[in-house]
């Protein structure tokens, strides 16, 4: 390693390590649980178990990691792996699991590292690099809000940098791995399949090549076995696949994520005010879908005005889509190919999946970093997708707190990684509809400053108001629907802007990024 | 990331990152938290903002004394009071009066630290960054940003200002405005800045005898014509600003004894010799001979004034001496009808804020650990202006490093363990400054890993061994041990090198003094008082040039290497010859 590859290590553990008391989502406490889980009870119960509301929703190789995990954290602190010791919030587990956040995250580090060594062009894929393991996605979803996100996209790009290096066995193998940590990364999975059958399996020729098909399927098999083996001899895999499938939740999550299903909402609701105006008599509205409106933001979502979408809808729509730019890959498996596939992969079940989360976000940025400084065009993709995809992460941390942390972290590494990737690829834009473009998307990111001014100022203003309306009520009965009316509205209103606004950026990303892999002929 | 484009980016970067880290610092607990009822300096600061708004002036120092009165001068009270407005325009209950007592939700949490946060920036940072251009203007501008990135992240201000809970950055950002106003003949906007400093927190009176003497010396070379009119002009400006910040307690606001009230809460001579174990004379010398029963309060409140001031009076003395002298020759040749442009006693005056604040530190009556940071400023500032092969750097670094040191048991006791180590270590490789590096030693580094290594041991004593129960105190006796040499060596340093650069002026002996005098100077450059070449020579072949040429040239070094960069061929040609 060199001084400067030293430094980002030291300087951004350091940094990290301030960020020990921030904030925690409720994930730290799941991974605490399962801890306790893996520690205390034999491997048979560890799918059933339901002391806590925290059960174990991660496929095996997660657990074995948890319970790899839970070793050390028994020799810190004994009450870290009692099961019935819910919401442990002491300072011995906060340190201890960030601990383990911070040192897995080497797994990300090391596969960066390894992307510079032998790249076509090293001084971007340094930057490109660094970005991501200083990713600010990896700052807010791993070290404040609580994953492992970092470990797991190691994997993940350590398996792409094996693609790229043509050792596409281990590249399989890898992923194969990494499905077994979280299967989040099953989105991923057409672009594996279909480019290692074509690449790997079958001759130019579409012969097929049985010794490299059989190696490769075995060597998945394998992996399978090694991690759903135990539960498969007994004869828990339906319990297991139930925990890891829920098709029990709602179109949207509890936030909408900025997909295509936030902005079909946001039309729905807009219709709606519209429709209960009496200004549109042929609309008819749906009963239950008012009452989901005036919940806010929690919970399923129902279309008031608009047709209902069922998970099967989306799920045919997501494959329909994959199936276009699968097609692509068939022809083209070059490395580059290979990767803007698996992004637009991502990309595809991102907008349109069933229950996106917003974190998912990052199966699309993660990948589409390798391709930043390609050319000016996946560059203005990169910058948009990046832009909105770390802000639509922003209301994960709603404590005001971690505010600054949030905006003047991500504020930086925008700086430090676009600026001179933007200088390296550059290109003025060509023809009239080019230039129109490039200003809209100029206009659109120089909103952001003005979003967060609003989402900052708006809950006081509001909040003030309330409470002036609340005092200058009597009527205490009257005053309080009022209120916790407006005290909703004042939460859900700057979500929904955010939500809608970051849409607006990723849906526009995710069509640029498909004209360029369906248009270009390299 | 240092390319021709990113250039203009830097600074604002720099800051940027500081206030990231400044605010991750404030992420975890404060002084007190948890610990009722008396809480800590967090609730303190709190407590005034809810009494100063509630209140009328004339209570302020006289409010419920036992439960955290207020005993800052009135800019702090002022201060409090715009807070306690704010914070109630937002959430009335931070700061209800009686109620709020202990309030920690985690909103007001969040306001308290962004006041911090708002006066470090407001105050502190731009100082710091005019510091780099005025004192630093000679320097490249890649030697400007390391020297403001050096000074920013400093992590024991940070520690305790963000983590523990202290407003000290205003009282030291006050103070170094004055400097850089005296750098740039404003000396009576830097007049008026010293005293808000000073109405401020009463610390900044460790900076006072140099702040003065450094006046005083430059009426005395401004010879018998100019100089009594800005000695007036000077005092006129000084009475004027402590009238304006205490006249809510002079007549006609108030009767004549209101006064009293904030004078007897600022100055508290009724209270112990020092409070808890901190890194002086005093403290130190405790584990010997326990003061306590040796004298009487009286004498001891007595004997530590005398020691102060013998202590600072080195520092006093060469400043006015060397005005004494340079005036004398301005005399002989005639030349008093036009000044220099700066002063040249400029570069001795964070040596001599030095020497003050140290002897203040070591020697004076209730000292608090935290109050380290007050010396702290004119060595980082002494740090920042230094190469790394310079004994400056050497003793600025192990200084620094120290003085944190000197303050973990506070830190633990906050719970800022993890704080402390990650901005201890950020800082150090922000520098690039390691101790345990392979080379050539000088002594100096020896003495520093020696230190070093006795700070470790101790940390990992800590950890392991549990102190026996009729020695409860012993890991923060060891503390005081190992910091207080460090800290007496770097007043020894401060003197001896004040005295250098004095010689070096022309100030002392009549046998050199025609020669070495700085021969007028270009205007509107500043002289650094440490190392000043920008690009030449830096970092390569003058290690321990200190030593090799002894005090007189490196004193000369000092002195005229601001200036002489306009010139450098010639000066380098000449008397001065440091490669």
């Amino acid at each position: 390693m060199t001084k400067t590859e030293w430094d980002i290590l030291i300087a951004s553990t350091c940094l990290k390590l301030l960020l020990f008391p921030a904030y925690r989502s409720t994930d730290f406490e799941v991974h605490r649980n399962w801890l306790a889980i893996t520690h205390s009870l034999p491997i048979s119960k560890w799918y059933y178990d339901t002391t806590s509301e925290w059960t174990l929703d991660y496929p095996p190789f997660f657990a074995y990691f948890e319970k790899l995990l839970s070793i050390p954290a028994y020799w810190v602190d004994p009450k870290i792996v009692d099961l019935n010791n819910l919401n442990y919030g002491a300072w011995s587990v906060i340190a201890y699991q960030r601990t383990t956040v911070i040192l897995t995250e080497l797994v990300l580090g090391a596969a960066v590292l390894r992307f510079v060594r032998g790249a076509e062009n090293p001084t971007m894929q340094r930057i490109i690099s660094a970005s991501l393991f200083l990713h600010p996605g990896f700052l807010i979803v791993d070290h404040i809000h609580f994953q492992y996100n970092g470990f797991m996209f190691g994997i993940l790009l350590w398996s792409i940098l094996m693609a790229r290096n043509d050792r596409k066995l281990a590249s399989g193998l890898l992923f194969a791995v990494l499905l077994n940590f979280k299967h989040i990364y099953l989105y991923l999975a057409p672009a594996y399949f279909v480019y290692l059958l074509r690449s790997y399996c079958l001759s130019p020729t579409f012969t097929l090549l049985p010794g490299r098909f059989l190696s490769l399927a075995n060597a998945v098999i394998l992996v399978f076995l090694a991690s759903l083996g135990p539960f498969l001899l007994m004869g828990q895999l339906p319990q297991l696949l139930s925990r890891l499938f829920p098709f029990t939740r709602g179109l949207n999550h509890a936030y909408w994520a900025p997909n295509v299903w936030a902005l079909v909402t946001a039309v729905d609701r807009i219709l709606l005010k519209v429709a209960s105006r009496g200004q549109l008599s042929g609309l008819s509205v749906n009963a239950s879908g008012v009452a989901s409106t005036s919940r806010g933001l929690v919970g399923d979502t129902v279309f008031a005005v608009l047709p209902t979408v069922k998970p099967i809808h989306t799920f045919a729509i997501t494959v329909a889509f994959q199936t276009i730019y699968m097609g692509k890959l068939w022809t083209n498996t070059s490395y580059k190919s290979f990767v803007t596939a698996l992004t637009l992969c991502g990309f595809t079940s991102y907008m349109f999946g069933w229950h996106v989360h917003e974190k998912a976000i990052l199966l699309v940025l993660v990948p589409l970093s390798l391709l930043a400084a390609e050319d000016n065009a996946y560059f203005r993709t990169f910058t948009i997708a990046s832009i909105a995809g770390v802000y639509s992460l922003f209301p994960l941390l709603f404590t005001p707190a971690e505010t600054l942390v949030k905006i003047i972290y991500s504020v930086l590494w925008a700086f430090f990684v676009l600026k001179p990737i933007h200088r390296q690829v550059y290109q003025f834009p060509r023809g009239i509809l080019a230039v129109i473009v490039d200003i809209l998307e100029r206009l659109y990111l120089a909103g952001f400053p003005l979003l967060q001014l609003f989402v900052t100022l708006f809950p006081l203003v509001a909040g003030r108001r309330s409470t002036a309306q609340e005092s200058a009520s009597d009527n205490a009965s009257q005053s309080e629907n009022g209120v916790s009316a407006s005290v909703s509205a004042m939460e859900f209103l700057p979500l929904m802007l955010t939500s809608v606004y970051c849409a607006v950026g990723l849906v526009w990303a995710f069509v640029r990024l498909s004209v360029i892999y369906l248009v270009r002929k390299d | 990331m240092h390319h021709e484009h990113m250039k203009a980016w830097v600074v604002p970067c720099l800051i940027l990152a500081s206030i990231w880290v400044k605010w991750a610092v404030g992420l975890a607990s404060y002084s007190g938290q948890g610990t009722p009822p008396m809480y800590g300096d967090y609730e303190a600061q709190r407590h005034w903002m809810e009494l100063t708004i509630h209140l009328p002036i004339r209570q302020w120092y006289t409010y419920d004394l036992q439960y955290w009165g207020l005993d800052y001068p009135p800019l702090t009270a002022y201060v409090s009071w715009l807070c306690g407005i704010l914070g109630s325009w937002i959430e009335p209950s931070w700061f209800a009066l009686y109620k709020s007592r202990g309030i920690e939700t985690p909103g007001s949490k969040v306001f308290m630290r962004f006041t911090v946060f708002a006066f470090d920036t407001l105050v502190y940072v731009p100082a710091l960054v005019m510091f780099t251009k005025v004192w630093q203007g000679t320097r490249s501008s890649r030697r400007q940003e390391l020297a403001l990135a050096i000074l920013l992240f400093q992590p024991a201000l940070i520690l305790i200002d963000f983590g523990h809970f202290q407003y000290n950055s205003v009282m030291l950002g006050l103070t170094l405005l004055a400097a850089n106003f005296f750098a740039i003949e404003r000396d009576l906007l830097g007049a008026a800045c010293f005293v808000l400093s000073l109405g401020f927190k009463q610390m900044a009176l460790y900076y006072a005898p140099a702040v003065g003497a450094y006046l005083l010396a430059k009426c005395l070379y401004f010879g018998p014509t100019e100089g009594p009119r800005l000695f007036v002009r000077l005092g006129l400006v000084t009475v004027a600003s402590f009238i304006v910040l205490f006249l809510p307690f002079l007549p006609p606001f108030a009767p004549f004894s209101a006064i009293l009230d904030p004078i007897t809460r600022i100055f508290p001579f009724n209270r112990g010799l020092f409070e808890d174990k901190v890194a002086n004379f005093w403290c130190a010398s405790n584990v010997v001979l326990k003061w306590k029963y040796i004298a009487s309060q009286g004498v001891l409140v007595k004997l530590s004034a005398a020691l102060t001031a013998l202590g600072f009076l080195p520092g006093v003395c060469t400043l006015l001496y060397s005005a004494y002298r340079l005036q004398a020759q301005a005399a002989a040749r005639e030349t008093k009808t036009e000044h220099t442009r700066p002063t040249p006693l400029l570069p001795l005056l964070p040596y001599a804020l030095l020497t003050s604040s140290l002897s203040f530190f070591l020697f004076s009556f209730q000292v608090h650990e935290k109050t380290i940071l007050v010396p702290l400023l004119p060595m980082t500032l002494l740090l920042s202006g230094s190469s790394p092969e310079e004994q400056t750097f050497q003793l600025g670094m192990l200084m620094n490093n120290v003085a944190v040191f000197s303050m973990w048991p506070l830190l633990k006791r906050d719970g800022l363990g993890i704080q402390y180590v990650a901005l201890l270590v950020f800082w150090n490789r922000l520098i690039g400054y390691n101790p345990f590096s392979f080379g050539k030693r000088s002594l100096l580094q020896l003495l520093s890993i020696t230190i070093y290594a006795a700070c470790l041991a101790l940390h990992v004593a800590e950890l392991i061994v549990t102190p026996p129960a009729h020695l409860p105190d012993i890991f923060p006796v060891l503390n005081v041990l190992i910091s207080t040499p460090v800290f007496a060596l770097v007043w020894l340093w401060s003197i001896k090198r004040g005295v250098e650069v004095s010689w070096a002026l022309g100030g002392l002996g009549t046998r050199s003094s025609s020669k070495a005098a700085p021969s007028a100077p270009p205007k509107k450059s500043i002289p650094f008082p440490a190392d000043s070449r920008p690009d030449l020579g830096v970092g390569d072949g003058d290690v321990g040039v200190d030593k090799v040429q002894g005090p007189r040239s490196s004193g000369m070094r000092t002195a005229s290497l601001g200036v002489a960069q306009g010139r450098r061929r010639k000066v380098r040609s000449g008397s001065v010859d440091f490669h």
